[in-house]
């Protein structure tokens, strides 16, 4: 068994994370909790739909309060990013930004949802022909070629990193990076091109990618652009677990009403699991995947 | 009808593909790639649903890299529809399944 093993890790520290870690820990279970607060939709949201507080509350505050909380029964934070996930042996292993594994029995995923196009000209035209929304699938089909990556986070930095086993340039472009200083090092002792305080204005090609313009007038020549907003979703961590998105629009998870996906031990709560989009459902769902995946631990452990 | 996609390569291509007797969708996938797995489940259930009509295939590019080259093809997962040995559309990405039903039924 790996040292620190916990019964329920959490990728989110939005509503249906912190809910999840709070009915999970007060049932005595071993819990960590990834994500950054500021990348929940709730931060920059003021509430006033949400069951029993009347007044106007600040949903930056709701996070803060949601931690503590959580904290209070021993639940532990980590502010960063998760860039890989793997389940083998009946456990998740979590790979973090910093370079970090964790391995856990259970695996609550409340990663919310996030936009994940630029919205340039150009973008939509020219999918698949040069623009790249993955890293991951398609790095090798530009061995030797000059490539872009943009993004601000974990995601387009560690994809950049990836992308110099294939490509034979690679710039990161973006606006300012907001990433953990173990990732920024790496950043910086590779050969990746970075390119900060500025954004794609547009991409241009005949047929394929030929340029990207830039909002600072620099043109970049490159054969593909890889855009990779934010950090990793539900399509690069879930997936790739097994887990079963929903036929109709294929970027949610399916789950039932305990919260369970199809991959036993692995739960979904929150913007994550489909719409409405609100706070009331996160963390009901959260709710009831803490208390589902603390059980499973348990019985899991037990055995 | 629900036989299964059906898996073809690099050698089988032609063959089962472009000489086919019935337009054919075939899904360019690898086992790497999140977003080919989500599409999966999608392409079974189409072929349930018109496998009578229709060929569902899938090529992994991992195996089978000229056949991906000949198409131009850079990002996975691609769908690509043929008829009569030509590409009649092409889908990139992980789409929602009216999406991908409405290509199909183009070939109907
Ligand atoms: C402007 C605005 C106004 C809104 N107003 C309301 C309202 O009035 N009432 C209401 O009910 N709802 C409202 N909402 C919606 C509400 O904010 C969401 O429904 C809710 O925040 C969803 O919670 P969640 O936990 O599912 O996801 P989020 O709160 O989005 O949290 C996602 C978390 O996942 C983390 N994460 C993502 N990827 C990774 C990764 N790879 N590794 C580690 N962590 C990761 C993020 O850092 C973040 O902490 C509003 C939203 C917005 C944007």
């Amino acid at each position: 068994m790996p040292k620190d093993l916990y019964d329920v890790a959490i990728i989110g520290c939005g509503p249906g994370g912190l809910q999840a870690a709070i009915h999970s820990a007060s049932k005595k279970a071993k819990v960590i909790v990834f994500g950054k607060p500021r990348n929940s939709s709730l931060y920059k949201a003021h509430i006033a739909n949400f069951c029993c507080s009347e007044k106007l509350i600040s949903g930056k505050e709701m996070l803060e309060a949601g931690r503590k909380q959580a904290e209070s029964f021993d639940a532990v934070f980590l502010e960063e990013d998760i860039i890989e996930t793997k389940n083998e042996n009946k456990l998740f292993s979590l790979f973090t930004e910093s370079g970090e594994t964790f391995t856990s029995r259970t695996l609550i995923l409340s990663m919310g949802v996030a936009r994940k196009k630029l919205r340039v000209k150009g973008e939509k035209r020219l999918v698949g022909r040069g623009v790249s929304y993955c890293v991951d699938c398609d790095a090798n089909f530009y061995r030797g070629l000059d490539v872009a990556v943009v993004g601000n986070e974990s995601a387009a930095t560690t994809g950049a990193i990836t992308l110099l086993s294939y490509a034979k340039t690679v710039y990161l472009i973006c606006r300012k990076l907001m990433i953990t200083d173990t990732l920024y090092e790496q950043l910086r002792n590779s050969q990746v091109k970075v390119i900060q305080g500025t954004w794609v204005k547009e991409i241009i090609g005949t047929n394929d990618v030929e340029r990207v313009l830039l909002k600072n007038g620099e043109t970049l020549k490159v054969n593909g652009i890889f855009v990779e907003l934010g950090a990793k979703g539900a399509l690069e961590l879930a997936a790739n677990l097994g887990a079963i998105f929903d036929a109709e629009t294929v970027s949610f998870i399916e789950t039932n009403r305990k919260q369970e996906t199809n991959i036993p031990g692995l739960y979904a709560a929150g913007d994550i699991t489909g719409q409405p989009w609100q706070i009331a459902k996160a963390v009901g769902e959260g709710c009831v995947a803490g208390i589902e995946a603390a059980e499973y631990a348990k019985k899991l452990a037990d055995s | 009808m629900g036989q299964g996609v059906l898996d073809v390569d690099d050698n089988s291509f032609e063959s089962e593909i472009l000489k086919a007797d019935k337009p054919a969708l075939v899904d360019f996938w690898a086992p790497w790639c999140g977003p080919c797995k989500a599409i999966a489940p999608v392409m079974k259930e189409l072929e349930e649903a018109y496998g009578d009509s229709i060929v569902f295939a899938r090529c992994n590019v991992d195996n089978s890299p000229n056949t991906p080259t000949q198409y131009s093809i850079r990002a996975i997962p691609t769908l690509i529809l043929f008829q009569d040995g030509k590409v009649v559309d092409q889908i990139v990405g992980a789409v929602p399944k009216s999406h991908l039903e409405g290509l199909v039924k183009k070939a109907l």
